[in-house]
């Protein structure tokens, strides 16, 4: 469990001697409550506190890396069960099935695709991740050819479905440098998966038919040396999916389960709902999740909501400061001048495109905060401003010196006048008004 | 040149052709309501042209004004521009009123411990056989007379030059003063005679409105004066931003620094007129203040301040001869300036927790200081947290429709019968109402909330069918006094607009609490005592400030109010300078932290707008006490 | 098998039966029931309560409607009883919304249309139904008042009371015996709030659906996920302030670029997409009733909501 600021700093030495980079024991307490510092910077711990503060901050799902270079991902490192808690941290990884029984041509076509798809979403790429290479006919041949017609398109990151040792290492032998996710190992074969994960240094997934077996057989991987984990809760029943999946977060977050501390890995073909699969695997706890290919329109769903879930709740999305237009303003359309937050700029650019006024949007940098907290943290100031107007051109932009301000700026506006010598109009609090107050105003 | 007079009073300047009728008050020292800083936006600083032509857009500031008004030639001082003689009437509510200064402390004892000596010396006069230097022979007077040894003694160049002359012209007696600097001893004054009981110190609160000195003695601890006055820089602007703005003008800080140290002197002045002392006399002077007024005094830039990061230019104390600071006591006197901790807890809240004693304590103690800006201090003897926001003006009366400062006339006590909705008020000077001041406000807040008259966010209930109930410009509103009672011949109101305003400052002030409770890990039940540091605190019901959810709820014999801290922890250092160790302790123990990067406050902030709060189970009294009040009022 | 999950929940969302049937003193063919919980949802096998339904959304003027669901519904939208009928009859959700989109038109002047459309769709449909009024204060007592009567005894679930605007849209469930929905703008402590002045002025608990108010997916979604979140583990530690059950609507997911700007042969598999990604979600994070507009989102939302209630062939 977490613990506060002030019960660490019960914990240490109270000396204040600044060795560890701040100030007193106490802002070191605060910075190692919230994650900033490690235990180890204090110098003058004990070791058995030390030990105590270090386990209590440490990720209690393990961090696991797939592939390697630029299309690489990792997972785990979580630390909470709902996102409002602090953040999920390390979204799941979508996994493109191509089959061993299929031609090349084929699997070259959908790798390309998983390569090349690209959704840009408020500055950020959004991508499918990699292919999940099916072994089908059980045939090592066929599956080392079904890698390699994968590695003749993109370096993706992969996952090598094969539970026979020997078809998985014909597959390891194309890629087993490139980090694929080995799958899986069970009770029966553990022993070879585990040679092959420490052989070719790769993470294993594992499977087993209860979680109280899946903790054992996590334990004995660890103790073969295989320890980059995934657990595989694959089932053909969504609602078992889900409450495995909630089971083993919780057992993880509390620790009182640490042999089930690693990311999740679900099969969505299993269910026969692919879409259903693939949210309940985003939502709850899914790391690694394999799917035939999505249908673009799904496609485009699926990447937004993982963008949603894993955004930083305690850190709103911000939009490039800049100028946008709405319509196709011209040297007379009115600007609307606000803030950076994401849902205040696509709130009032909705509205605006509403009103069917062409009109500009000028966003300045309050590092996402919204209009209300900006204005009341002083980070939307009369020289921010004024800095932006001249930064973005925007005298250059319009014939006119007017400039309207989000309604809880008003406080701001006379200052804003003085500091730029535009003229402000106060628009209304809230963005649905818009259109009323362009009609007013602006005719 | 034009000359502008003003009345009441007549008082004449001459100005250059095209200045404001606000410059020209400034100049003959007529301090206006500025609120704006000299904008045109906030329309406080109303004057009537009687007489001569003047320059004034009405199409452009017309709007705050009533037609009657204009007709008799009301304009703005700060928007007109006078280029001939003219006759100009100032009314009442646009002068910085005389307003209650708090200059009361709760008079905390310490040992006597001033960082002053005065040293009555008779010298052996050199010969041919004792041939030692002047000062050499002063230096070992003192430390034969009990003080610091010859060699730790630091003279300043100005003292030197005035030795020889000084010892011989009073046949070798004289009077030497030593103070403890933290470079060392100092000897600061040199004097002919025996001037010993003459020692005194001053004690200031440099605060952004108001200034408070205490004159101490320093051989017994006793009070010889006290004065308050104006911050002389209201002129620049009333808040602490306008200030700053002002700053960053051409030659603004010097004037900024000026006008403090005028202020200063000024309140020195009267106190010492009082006390009949010579300001000379004064050897030390403790400012204790917020980190934008003792910067702008020592004359530092504040400006990059209220920028990210918010980072002062110095964090720890400081000290100087008083005369750099342009103070006009004896001429290298001690000044010592409390330290601050952030942009916004400064000096003034290291002194309130000095006068609260509550970084002496074990248990946690919770500290408050409330203004348009508050503090809030959470901590004891081990930890201290502190941290610091805006509560917008309507705690103390801004923003509100019938808001004021607590001047004559501000109703500061009020009851509402929870059967007829009669209020009973008590004003300030008891004479007719003029309007509402900060406790009047709480008072009405929690009073409007028993009687059912708004919910706990604040809405007014239209339908409760009573003449008080009623919709005023299209927002609901109450009716305190009715205009036949009041002072100035209109219904004096509050309006469900006032009433969210007041809502949404004592929003932030309980989740400033509750933030640090929170990151400390304490409850409510943990905290021993409560104080109120300031004007605020001290005038308001302890009662209401909990039933409206300004503070957690606690038992109210936990909550204390300090008076004014600042001045207080002001006279605790100048009388005991060991206390001067303890402020550095302070000052480096506490945590301050960042509402805006904290992610929880927003939260907190959202939980307590809601009367008391939407968590009502941290209220528990409270919620009991107006339960009783809804079964006494019936189902509204 | 599974191991079991850990957390030692103390509350329970309330139970709200909405709709009437004859025996009732309505005239629903049946009533549906949600709330009920006392884990996550889904959460348990069998898991807690009761399954969440879906609503079908219909409005009496289809000019504030979403451009793709008209698309799809050519003229079967202009007359709100047989567009309720033949959606309860081809799609089979489990309750009908009705806006009332005509009364938030400017210059709306017409109350009387109000009882003869809330009577006409009662007569189209036998299922539950929720109605959604006036967002006006000079129009609410009139138009709330005529929905209650018009549907009395039938135990409508009727909308939207916020903060600012809950006094008549209560009085009108309490004179008539009928349910509410008070939504708050994405915050826990504001629906909180609510919930406190709607008791205050003596509606009960068990009257009340929260609607937190359903961001778009892509476009604040995440606020209101986090939210739903918030309100249901609130409710299972025992805030009793919070312990209604959630209704959440995809509405302003269609309003999205990405639906509004599809090409008009994608449209349709767009719009369902975009409203089964944000209602099967809204689900899982605790809502009750999950609303949509596009009538072919619900096969699929049955799908997924069946799929987490329950194991293939009913069992554990």
């Amino acid at each position: 469990m977490a613990l506060k600021a002030l019960d660490i700093y019960k914990l240490l030495p109270k000396k204040n001697c600044k060795e560890c980079g701040e100030p007193t024991c106490l802002t070191f307490a605060m910075k190692l409550a919230s994650g900033k510092v490690k235990a180890e910077d204090c110098p003058h711990l004990d070791e058995k506190v030390r030990e105590l503060l270090g386990a209590s901050t440490r990720p209690p799902v393990q961090k696991v890396k797939i592939g390697v270079g630029e299309r690489s991902f990792t997972v785990g490192g979580e630390i909470v069960l709902f996102r409002h808690e602090k953040a999920f941290f390390h979204e799941p990884g979508i996994m493109t099935v191509v089959s061993d029984k299929m031609d090349a041509d084929t699997i070259q076509e959908i790798v390309a695709d998983v390569r090349d798809h690209l959704m840009v979403r408020i500055g950020l790429d959004l991508r499918m991740n990699g292919i999940a290479v099916c072994s089908e006919g059980g045939s090592p041949s066929a599956f080392g050819k079904a890698v390699e017609a994968v590695e003749a398109v993109a370096d993706l990151p992969e996952v090598l479905m094969a539970e026979d040792p020997a078809v998985q290492e014909a597959g390891l032998a194309v890629c087993g440098n490139f980090r694929p996710l080995i799958h899986a190992a069970s009770h029966d074969q553990y022993r070879e998966m585990c040679a092959l994960a420490v052989k070719y240094g790769c993470p294993l997934a594992i499977r087993a038919p209860d979680l109280g077996s899946l903790a054992r057989l996590s334990g004995l991987c660890a103790a073969g040396g295989a320890s980059h984990l995934v657990l595989d809760l694959t089932s053909a029943s969504l609602h078992e999916v889900l409450n495995s999946a909630t089971a083993v977060r919780q057992h993880a977050i509390s620790r009182t389960t640490p042999a089930l501390g690693y990311p999740i890995f679900i099969d969505t073909r299993a269910t026969g709902l692919p879409d259903a699969a693939l949210i309940c695997g985003v939502l709850k706890y899914g790391s690694v999740l394999v799917a035939d290919a999505v249908p673009k329109e799904s496609r485009k769903a699926f990447l937004v909501l993982r963008q949603n879930i894993y955004t930083d709740p305690q850190k709103p999305i911000q939009i490039t400061p800049g100028i946008y237009r709405v319509g196709n303003p011209g040297p007379g359309a009115p600007i609307f001048l606000t803030v950076n937050f994401s849902l205040t700029y696509f709130t009032l650019q909705g509205y605006l495109e509403a009103s069917g006024f062409d009109s500009l949007m000028l966003i300045v940098d309050t590092e996402g905060l919204s209009v209300l907290t900006a204005v009341a943290a002083g980070k939307l100031s009369e020289t921010l401003v004024r800095d932006s107007l001249k930064q973005f051109g925007v005298p250059d932009l319009v014939s006119h010196k007017t400039l309207i301000i989000p309604g809880y700026a008003a406080p701001l506006s006379g200052r804003i006048e003085d500091e730029t010598g535009w003229k402000v109009l106060v628009g209304p609090r809230d963005a649905a008004d818009v259109a009323e107050f362009l009609e007013k105003e602006w005719t | 040149m034009p000359t502008v007079t003003f009345i009441p009073g007549f008082r004449k300047t001459e100005v250059r052709s095209g200045s404001s009728i606000l410059q020209a008050a400034q100049q003959v020292g007529i301090h206006m309501n500025v609120v704006c800083g000299g904008l045109g936006k906030c329309g406080k600083c109303k004057v009537y042209v009687k007489s001569g032509s003047y320059d004034f857009d009405r199409d452009k500031y017309g709007k705050f004004f009533t037609a009657e008004e204009l007709e008799a030639g009301a304009c703005l001082a700060c928007q007109t521009s006078v280029s001939e003689d003219v006759l100009v009437l100032i009314p009442e509510e646009s002068i910085v009123q005389e307003q209650k200064i708090l200059i009361d402390v709760m008079g905390t004892s310490t040992e006597l411990n001033p960082a002053v000596w005065k040293y009555a010396l008779s010298l052996s006069p050199p010969s041919l056989d004792d041939p030692s230097p002047d000062l050499t022979r002063l230096l070992w007077g003192i430390e034969k007379a009990g003080g610091p040894k010859e060699g730790v003694i630091y003279a300043p160049l100005e003292v030197i030059r005035r030795i020889p002359r000084v010892l011989r012209e009073s046949g070798w007696k004289v009077t030497a003063t030593v103070v403890l600097v933290p470079g060392g001893y100092r000897l600061i004054d040199i004097e002919k005679g025996d001037t010993t009981p003459a020692c005194y110190g001053a004690a200031v609160d440099l605060g952004t409105t108001t200034i408070v000195v205490y004159i101490r003695n320093l051989i017994d601890g006793s009070v010889m004066g006290i004065a308050s006055g104006y911050n002389r820089q209201i002129s620049c602007g009333e808040d602490i931003l306008s200030r700053v703005t002002y700053a960053r003008k051409d030659g603004g800080l010097k004037k900024l620094q000026s006008l403090a140290a005028e202020s200063i002197n000024a309140a020195i002045t009267e106190a010492a007129n009082n006390a009949g002392i010579d300001r000379d006399h004064i050897y030390e002077v403790v400012v204790a203040g917020n980190t934008i007024m003792t910067h702008i005094l020592m004359g530092i830039d504040p400006a990059y301040m209220i920028e990210e990061p918010y980072v002062p230019v110095v964090r720890r104390y400081l000290t100087a001869a008083a005369g750099r600071a342009g103070l006009d006591v004896g001429e290298n006197s001690g000044l010592f300036i409390f330290p601050a901790v952030s942009d916004f807890v400064g000096g003034d809240i290291i002194a309130d927790i000095l006068a609260s004693g509550m970084a002496e304590r074990d248990e946690v103690s919770l500290l408050i200081d409330i203004g348009t800006n508050f503090e809030v201090v959470l901590g004891n003897r081990d930890w201290m947290f502190a941290c610091a926001g805006a509560a917008g003006p309507a705690l103390e009366g801004g923003e509100v429709l019938f808001g004021m400062r607590a001047n004559a006339g501000a109703i500061e006590q009020i009851s509402l019968d929870l059967v007829t909705l009669t209020p009973a008020y008590r004003t300030i000077r008891h004479v007719r109402p003029k309007g509402l001041c900060g406790s009047g406000l709480i008072d009405l807040l929690a009073e409007l909330l028993r009687a059912c008259i708004i919910d706990r966010t604040g809405r007014i209930n239209t339908a409760i069918a009573h003449e008080r109930v009623r919709i005023g410009r299209q927002v609901p509103e109450f009716v305190v006094a009715w205009k036949e009672e009041t002072g100035i011949g209109k219904d004096i109101v509050i309006t469900e607009n006032d009433i969210k305003a007041l809502i949404m400052s004592k929003a932030s002030v309980l989740a400033a609490c509750l933030t640090l409770m929170n990151q400390a890990g304490i409850t409510r039940n943990d905290i021993a005592h409560i104080h109120f540091s300031g004007a605020f605190g001290n005038y308001i019901s302890k009662e209401n400030a909990i039933t409206i959810g300004l503070i957690p709820e606690v038992p109210v014999e936990r909550i204390s109010p300090i008076g004014n801290g600042a001045i207080e922890g002001a006279n605790l250092a100048l009388l005991n300078r060991r206390k001067k160790k303890l402020i550095d302790e302070i000052a480096r123990k506490i945590a301050y932290i960042e509402l805006n990067a904290e992610p929880s406050f927003m939260d907190e902030y959202t939980g307590s707008c809601f009367l008391p709060h939407t968590d009502l189970s941290m209220f528990p009294m409270v919620e009991e006490m107006l339960e009783k009040c809804r079964l006494r009022r019936g189902d509204p | 098998m599974t191991m079991q999950t850990l957390a030692d929940w103390i509350g329970e969302v309330r139970s709200v039966t909405i709709g009437a049937t004859r025996a009732d003193g309505g005239t629903r063919t049946g009533t549906v029931t949600v709330g009920g919980e006392r884990d996550l949802s889904f959460v348990g096998t069998p898991p807690t309560g009761h399954r969440p339904l879906i609503a079908y959304e219909i409005c009496d003027d289809r000019s504030l409607w979403p451009a793709p669901v008209n698309r799809f519904l050519g003229d079967r939208s202009s007359d709100p009883g047989e567009w309720a009928r033949w959606a309860g009859q081809e799609y089979a959700p489990d309750l009908i919304r009705l806006f009332l989109t005509s009364t938030r038109k400017r210059g709306f002047s017409d109350p009387a249309s109000v009882t003869s459309t809330v009577e006409s769709v009662l007569q189209a449909t036998g299922l539950p139904l929720i109605i959604e009024g006036s967002n006006d204060p000079a129009l609410d007592s009139e138009v709330f008042r005529r929905i209650g009567e018009a549907g009395e005894g039938e135990r409508l679930l009727i909308g939207t009371a916020e903060a600012g605007h809950y006094r008549s849209i209560a009085a009108t469930a309490m004179a008539f015996g009928h349910l509410m929905i008070a939504q708050s703008p994405i915050d826990i402590n504001l629906a909180k709030q609510l919930n406190i002045l709607l008791r205050e002025i003596g509606l009960s608990y068990d009257r009340i659906v929260i609607d937190p108010y359903t961001g778009a997916l892509g476009y604040g979604f995440e606020y209101s996920y986090s939210v739903m979140e918030r309100i249901r583990t609130s409710a299972l530690k025992g805030d009793d302030d919070l312990t209604m059950p959630m209704i959440c609507s995809a509405a302003d997911s269609l309003t999205v670029k990405e639906v509004r700007e599809a090409d008009p042969s994608e449209s349709d598999r767009i719009s369902v997409s975009w409203e089964l990604y944000a209602m099967l979600p809204a689900a899982i994070a605790g809502a009750s009733i999950v609303c949509v507009r596009h009538p072919s989102t619900i096969a699929q939302l049955r799908a997924g909501i069946g799929a987490l209630w329950s194991s293939p062939g009913g069992g554990a």
